[in-house]
């Protein structure tokens, strides 16, 4: 028992009602949410540390309850592994929201509902308990609804509602499932879940109904995480939200529905034996993943050629982004199909999707930071009044470019390694021949096409060529490093200037991490294990047995 | 009996919902997932069986008939604090709709750009 894993929860939470005091002074409010976002860093480092480093599984009972009674916080090297994505995400994102939204939008609520939704994303990456997952869902969700509908005008009213409504029927539908899985397994503990599961005659439990209620479960995360044919919600509402906030709904709260894919499938489900009597035909293994391998499989298909062939039809730097969004966690999805397929590759494909969803994480946010920057001083990112940026402003480009290139898959960049692994998944799984093996295969190969053929349309429409009127209009013709907002004030330039370090920082940890894929890739292989290694997450929660 | 009931008036519940959910005013929707979100609560609480007594009714020491289980009813106080909350948002939301787009139907809503 360790109560350093409630410190990210702690320190996003505090950080966030500090930020409500501080409302009356700007700076100390800016001061005191950046300094909290720092310390979440910190305190997700030290987290790091203990349970990767040292290789141990924390285990928190919440009030000194013993699990299953009370709700346990676990922190294992999955678990780890999503914070430490959400940490450096957030303290850069925030960095660049301090410049970019406006004085009186971050004195009236953004600081606050940032972190909040800090503490939502903490939470659930933290929980051992299935109903808590859903209470810190709500807690993101909440932030986010009014993150999304921050600007409050036309477009952001009507995108909020459809994401407000939808996520509404998703918490309705969770909590149905949440409630058919306790009626069933008797239990809402993860851990016990897990070990009822895997022992369905000792504890009276009928297999068959939590097998269909995991798959209700299951819409649920595919929502959140925006996966096709739950990914009708993303567009619009990444165009609404300031770039900040879609940075971070697209490189962290997206996340956590893959998390919670991984976690519960994984680590819970996968403990069930399916009944012989559903056992798919060509598939091996009776595990509960062997039904979900084929959905992952066909779901992140579907993600991958839809997400696609929407960005390459797009007219906007921010549409193409979010249709890419959706192909890229696609291709988040398709070696966790493959892990759920076929046995013998399961720890590296849990190992591939978490380093693609890292990457992703890191690109996808730099490159929304770079549409917003776009947006700040060009005033638009449709196409049509866009070209040549990059002869105006090649630092701001040469981040895109950077980004571009590590979604695209181009060595050193961390991005080649999350491309490699998939195939390189992919490829083992064919050498065992197991089925559908050539089928991921082509599709990966057609997702990746695909990812080219968009980003070099919106690499060509946006930032090479001649400089279209308003290029020319808003930004200097002396080649300036800054672009200088059209009204080139000191105030703003020094604005515009910041923003650029920020995506520079950003730049610079893509590259860092690819020339260091090492360290990444160690920790994503730990917390793999630890995702498949069912037995383990059990014995560090050590639920008690109940006496029925 | 009561299960039989229950079930029923939980399908009535879900059908009217999602009847709403799919109209095109967007009132009638948010009262749609209102009414689904209850429903689902309604569920909640018939998963900890209907036997037994209210857990209050416990004596102290054991013994007495057995209670129902307390922990469905502790679940669906948390998912009703928190579908009060998004709810408010949701109505509010409609008002700003309204405001910002003149209407509040559904179609007229997805042709304006």
């Amino acid at each position: 028992m360790s109560t350093l894993v409630i410190a990210p929860l702690l320190v996003a939470l505090c950080t966030a009602i500090l930020t409500l005091l501080a409302r009356p002074s700007l700076r100390l409010q800016q001061g005191v949410s950046l300094l909290g976002a720092a310390a979440y860093l910190g305190a997700v480092a030290a987290l790091f540390g203990r349970v990767v480093g040292g290789g141990e599984t924390l285990a928190y009972q919440v009030g000194n309850w013993v699990a299953p009674f009370g709700i346990a916080l676990v922190g294992d090297a999955l678990s780890l592994f999503m914070l430490g994505l959400a940490a450096l995400v957030s303290l850069g994102a925030l960095a660049y929201a301090v410049l970019y939204v406006d004085d009186y939008g971050q004195r009236l609520t953004f600081h606050p509902l940032y972190h909040f939704m800090m503490v939502g994303v903490s939470g659930s990456f933290l929980t051992g308990d299935v109903f808590n997952l859903f209470v810190w869902f709500e807690v993101m969700l909440m932030s986010s609804y009014v993150l999304v509908l921050f600007y409050g005008g036309r477009e952001h009213t009507r995108a909020a509602l459809n994401y407000v409504v939808l996520n509404l029927l998703g918490s309705a539908v969770m909590l149905v499932a949440i409630g058919g899985l306790y009626a069933t397994t008797g239990t809402l503990n993860m851990a016990d879940l897990a070990r009822r599961l895997a022992d369905p005659a000792a504890y009276g439990v009928n297999v068959l109904p939590v097998l269909g209620l995991a798959a209700v479960l299951f819409s649920v995360f595919a929502l959140k995480a925006g996966i096709v044919p739950f990914q009708f919600w993303v567009p619009a509402a990444y165009r609404a939200a300031p770039a900040p906030v879609t940075a971070m709904l697209a490189g962290v709260v997206k996340k956590v529905g893959v998390y919670a894919i991984v976690r519960l499938y994984f680590t819970v489900f996968a403990a069930a034996s399916l009944p012989t009597a559903l056992s798919f035909p060509g598939l091996a293994g009776d595990s509960t993943l062997a039904f979900f391998g084929p959905v992952l499989f066909l779901m992140a298909t579907a993600s991958i050629v839809l997400g696609g062939v929407g960005a390459v039809g797009r007219d906007d730097l921010d549409s193409v982004l979010a249709f890419s969004s959706i192909s890229q966690v696609g291709f988040i999805v398709l070696p966790l199909a493959v892990a759920a397929t076929v046995p013998a590759v399961r720890v590296l494909g849990v190992a591939a999707g978490l380093v693609y969803a890292f990457n992703h994480g890191l690109a996808k946010s730099l490159l929304f930071l770079v549409a917003g920057t776009v947006r700040e001083s060009v005033g638009s990112t449709e196409f049509a009044d866009l070209g040549g940026i990059a002869g105006r402003s090649p630092l701001l480009s040469a981040t895109f470019f950077v980004g571009a290139l590590s979604l695209i898959g181009v060595p050193p960049l961390s991005g080649f390694f999350g491309k490699f692994l998939v195939f390189d998944v992919a490829a083992r799984a064919f050498a065992t021949s197991a089925t559908g093996a050539v089928a991921t295969l082509a599709v990966a190969l057609l997702g990746a096409v695909l990812t080219i053929a968009y980003y070099t349309r919106a690499w060509n429409a946006a930032f090479w060529g001649e400089p279209s009127t308003r290029v020319r209009e808003f930004l200097g013709d002396d080649r300036s490093v800054v672009p200088d907002g059209g009204q080139s004030t000191a105030e703003n330039a020094l604005t515009l200037g910041g923003m650029v370090a920020i995506l520079v920082g950003f730049t610079v940890a893509i590259v860092a991490f690819g020339i260091g894929f090492d360290a990444v890739y160690g920790a994503a292989e730990a917390a793999a294990r630890a995702a498949v290694d069912t037995g383990g997450y059990v014995d560090a929660v050590a639920p008690a047995e109940v006496i029925e | 009996m009561t299960q039989f009931v229950l079930a029923a008036v939980l399908g009535l519940l879900f059908a009217f919902g999602t009847f709403l959910v799919l109209r095109r005013d967007v009132v009638r929707v948010v009262w749609g997932v209102t009414i689904i979100s209850q429903a689902a609560n309604v569920y909640l609480v018939t998963m900890g069986g209907l036997e037994g007594l209210a857990p209050i009714g416990h004596g102290h020491g054991g013994g007495g008939p057995a209670v129902t289980d307390p922990l469905v009813q502790a679940l669906v106080l948390t998912a009703i604090v928190i579908g009060f909350g998004t709810s408010a948002l949701a109505l509010v939301l409609t008002y700003r709709l309204y405001q910002e787009h003149g209407t509040i139907d559904v179609y007229e809503l997805g042709g304006s750009q």
